[in-house]
């Protein structure tokens, strides 16, 4: 991420520099606006969903579900861990319902649960899986289409998954091999 | 399928009462986690937007299009394509803009739109993602990862142009 950021930053400063030096500032200010709408806009999202998974865990739902996954997520992950293993279950069975703003905060707990035992494997393996999107249903592209006009809204239902599978399965195979090789 | 959300909630509210949970409390604990967790991602947001403006007002990001769009189109991915190909792994909110101009330029049943919906759909803001897990935390040597999961897009992104010719 430094490497990209410095290496786009500086090349970005110098072009606009040359084209047009005035515009500078401008659209750094104009980024950092954004910066704060988007924030605005995911606080909404992780507000709804952060409350409600709240509920979820002291009522002790998040446990049961996380039970249920605990073979497929310590297989997977390899860990033992009891937290790591409810935020991973949880993490991904948000997902899995498309329900995105509610799965980033249980993979960054994870990722901290996980980073205190310095499971490297486990962290960058659910960064794979969820940079990779695993959703079943993309239910804002079809709200899109159907509010675009579409006769059949939900006939990319089948691509999507396809090619869902195809990036995640692809990712992870990568990942592995990738991990043999460096080590 | 509109039914799945409403479904959560009240099960999960339901639920939360059968087992004496105060649930205001609960719900408003939640969300100060929610407050918390925003400051924490606005630093690496506001970063990546300065990034991602700069990147677009210097004209870098065009001429990037313009040069990839023949060896895209030598996968079989559409030029109309490229550019949100290319804003999705950054963000998520900018991807969506243009694939709504997308839908709305060529129709939401045309081959280009359909392409775009399921290339969205399948993909995430790759960078956007690493910035925020990783955040704070001393994990090194995320280029390895990042390169897997970029590798993966671009072939799904094959795979979609593709299959959204038969299917």
């Amino acid at each position: 991420m430094n490497v990209i950021f410095t290496v786009v930053f500086i090349a970005s400063m110098i072009t606009i520099a040359v084209v047009s030096p005035d515009k500078l500032l401008s659209s750094l200010l104009g980024g950092a606006e954004s910066s704060v709408k988007m924030a605005l806009t995911l606080f909404c999202i992780y507000a709804v969903w952060m409350g409600l998974s709240k509920l979820a865990e002291k009522s002790g739902l998040s446990k049961y579900i996380a039970r249920g996954l605990k073979p497929v997520t310590k297989r997977i992950f390899r860990t033992d861990d009891e937290t790591a293993n409810e935020q991973l279950a949880m993490n991904i069975s948000c997902n899995l319902l498309g329900l995105g703003g509610a799965a980033t905060p249980y993979a960054v707990k994870a990722v901290e649960e996980l980073d205190k035992q310095s499971n490297d494997f486990a962290q960058k393996l659910l960064f794979v899986i969820n940079a990779t999107s695993i959703q079943i249903l993309p239910t804002t592209v079809i709200a899109l289409r159907a509010g675009a006009g579409s006769l059949s809204p939900s006939d990319i239902f089948l691509p999507s998954l396809i090619c869902t599978a195809i990036s995640t399965l692809t990712a992870v195979g990568l990942y592995l091999i990738g991990r043999k090789i460096w080590r | 399928m509109a039914l799945i959300i409403p479904v959560i909630f009240i099960f999960v509210f339901l639920f939360a009462v059968i087992k004496k949970v105060s649930v205001y409390d609960c719900f408003t604990e939640g969300i100060s986690e929610a407050v918390k967790f925003t400051v924490s991602l606005l630093p690496c947001l506001a970063a990546i937007f300065m990034m991602c403006a700069l990147f677009e007002a210097s004209g870098l990001s065009d001429m990037l299009t313009d040069f990839l769009s023949p060896a895209f189109g030598f996968l079989g991915i559409p030029k109309e394509l490229t550019k949100l190909v290319l804003i999705k792994p950054f963000s998520g909110s900018g991807s969506l803009a243009y694939l709504n101009e997308i839908i709305s330029t060529y129709g939401a049943d045309s081959y280009i739109a359909r392409c775009a919906c399921v290339c969205f759909g399948s993909s995430e803001t790759v960078f956007y993602i690493s910035a925020v897990y990783f955040a704070g935390l001393k994990v090194k040597k995320l280029a390895m990862p990042i390169i897997c999961v970029l590798t993966a897009t671009l072939i799904s992104t094959v795979a979609a142009c593709l299959i959204c010719r038969i299917l």
